[in-house]
């Protein structure tokens, strides 16, 4: 069956929030009902997009520009694909469904997802998989996958689940991370980890400068790693921009100024 | 039923309903696999005396395990949830958790039974969680590294005290049976044969004429007491020697007792193997029933 397609005309002259268009409150509904939804400042779906009924299961947007935000905003199933750029709050508190961006993505993409997988061929701005303000925690799981770079504050205040950028990783990656996993391939910015308590930042090159609070553990070769890479191999089309990575990791243990309980990773 | 020789006896296996779990124990090479999993699996071999039955199903290749090292599968049986949990955390946190390079995922699906969850605590505050493909791991900091265990295990219902006995003209010859079968069985998956070298020659019986012991010797299968007792035996037999089962289904018992007396029968009357029989209670206290004859026809 074929998925249904929205297909934006033009960018619209302000933002739209698109919270209401997941697959879940779209089921059964037909091409005529969707483009009566109303979004937002009395417009309604078919003010902007031109609708091609199908499986509301699939979602394309097509066209997408960076003023369309809340893209799969707390999507509990079904995919959303969307062709182009998306504004702020891609996928944020996102519980299990898949969400693929071809372009780039906004401010707090992932934020506060739960379960699922995003993917984000191109860049992510500032505070990918982080917190939104206010909120004790950024995401809490599920895998972010961000094929470009990662702007300023990625995966801060981390709570569980696997962050991957492809690219580079702006300053403050990972800061006041409270577990899980973030992987960057390129360099990260500034005062990685900063009030970092648990969990892991990966890195694929030493940070320059490496933050004060992180002291040397030594060279090993951790056994969760490969499990890690065993994962990510099972989707080996979705994650090729991400491995190899191994086993055989350079650690820091820090933020020593919040008890040293997490860790830098450095792969030798 | 006479098969090559040998008298299948018209009797019956009687087994009993147990808790099973499969762990998956992995090392630097499958050298300090073995020594895990045989410290682990040591002196398990009935819930009677040991709280567990547990024994090596098999070799796990680099492609099978987790981590993508050499490995060995365990299998663990109690009369409990309850207490297969204990025996699973008692026996991993001392002897796989102690043993260098070693880590342990587990083995099957089903209620989950703590297998790191509380060995984490081993790691004082600096142990740390992984969440990988929807499974938590704890990373525990040991002196040769890390000991990595997932957070539980799957716990079943299965299948423990399936039996034969093989009766010979004399010892060797019931040990050279049984040693064939035991490596006929060794080659099947979902089974473990708990006792030492998987044979046991101290069959038991339920109770005995000390209050205080829940079973004693099998009298009626003791060569020494032939004419003293109501005995079972022929007056050629000289030895009698035992293999239990514990399976994860009631097939797989039935496969490997199947499997088993075939090979004692290979031996046959001209091995010096006089008849194959069964241990059973009089089909009041097990709930599995294996007929030595449906199972050989």
């Amino acid at each position: 069956m074929t998925a249904l397609t929205l297909t934006l005309r033009a960018p619209p002259p302000r933002s739209v929030d698109l919270s209401a268009l997941i697959p879940e409150r779209l089921a059964g509904m037909n091409a005529v009902q969707i483009g009566a939804l109303p979004l937002c400042d009395g417009l309604d779906v078919a003010d902007l997009f031109d609708v091609d009924g199908g499986d509301a299961r699939h979602l394309v947007i097509r066209n997408s520009c960076d003023r369309l935000t809340h893209i799969g905003s707390a999507m509990r199933s079904g995919t959303i694909t969307v062709e182009g750029d998306c504004g702020a709050y891609a996928g944020l508190g996102l519980n299990g469904a898949s969400l693929d961006i071809g372009g780039n993505a906004g401010a707090f993409a992932g934020s506060g997802m739960k379960a699922g997988a995003i993917r984000i061929g191109g860049n992510a701005g500032d505070f990918a998989g982080g917190a939104l303000a206010g909120d004790r925690q950024g995401m809490r799981g599920g895998i972010l996958a961000i094929h470009g770079d990662a702007g300023d504050r990625t995966g801060e205040r981390m709570r569980r689940g696997l962050l991957l950028v492809g690219g580079n990783a702006g300053a403050y990656c990972g800061a006041n991370m409270l577990a899980g996993t973030i992987y960057v391939a390129g360099k990260v910015g500034m005062m990685p980890g900063f009030s970092l308590k648990r969990g892991t930042l990966l890195l694929a090159r030493m940070p320059d400068p490496l933050p004060v609070t992180f002291q040397d553990s030594g060279e090993h070769a951790l056994l969760f790693l490969t499990l890690l890479e065993k994962q990510l191999q099972r989707d080996r089309d979705a994650f090729a921009r991400f491995l190899p990575f191994g086993a055989n990791v350079r650690r820091y243990c820090g933020d020593l100024a919040w008890g040293g309980t997490g860790e830098i990773l450095v792969f030798c | 039923m006479i098969v090559n020789g040998v008298a299948i006896d018209d009797t019956f296996a009687e087994a009993f309903g147990m808790r099973a779990t499969r762990l998956l124990i992995t090392a630097l090479n499958l050298k300090w696999a073995y020594h895990a999993a045989r410290t682990m699996t040591g002196f398990a071999t009935s819930v009677i005396g040991c709280g567990c039955e547990a024994g090596i199903e098999r070799e796990l290749s680099v492609e099978e395990t987790p981590d993508g090292r050499p490995g060995l599968s365990v299998l663990l049986f109690a009369v409990s949830g309850k207490e297969l949990a204990k025996q699973v955390e008692r026996r991993v946190g001392q002897c796989v958790l102690t043993a260098p390079t070693s880590a342990v995922f587990a083995g099957l699906e089903g209620e989950a039974v703590n297998l790191g969850k509380n060995l984490r605590f081993f790691g004082d505050g600096f142990q740390m969680s992984k969440v990988i493909g929807g499974k938590r791991y704890w990373r525990i900091p040991v002196m040769d590294g890390e000991f990595l265990c997932e957070e539980t295990t799957g716990m079943i219902k299965a299948v423990g005290g399936g039996n034969f006995l093989v009766l010979a003209r004399g010892q060797a010859e019931a040990l050279g049976a049984c040693e064939a079968a035991i490596e006929a069985m060794s080659r099947l998956r979902g089974v473990i044969m708990p006792f030492p070298g998987g044979v046991v020659r101290s069959g038991s019986k339920v109770g005995s004429k000390y209050k205080a012991l829940p079973a004693s010797t099998n009298h009626a299968f003791c060569p020494t007491l032939r004419g003293a007792v109501n005995s079972e035996l022929p007056p050629e037999a000289g030895a009698v020697l035992e293999i239990v089962i514990d399976g994860l289904t009631q097939a797989d018992v039935h496969d490997a007792m199947r499997t088993g007396i075939e090979a004692v029968c290979k031996v046959g009357a001209g091995g010096g193997i006089l008849r194959v029989s069964a241990g059973n209670y009089g089909g009041k206290l097990g709930q599995f029933h294996f007929k030595l004859r449906e199972i050989m026809q």
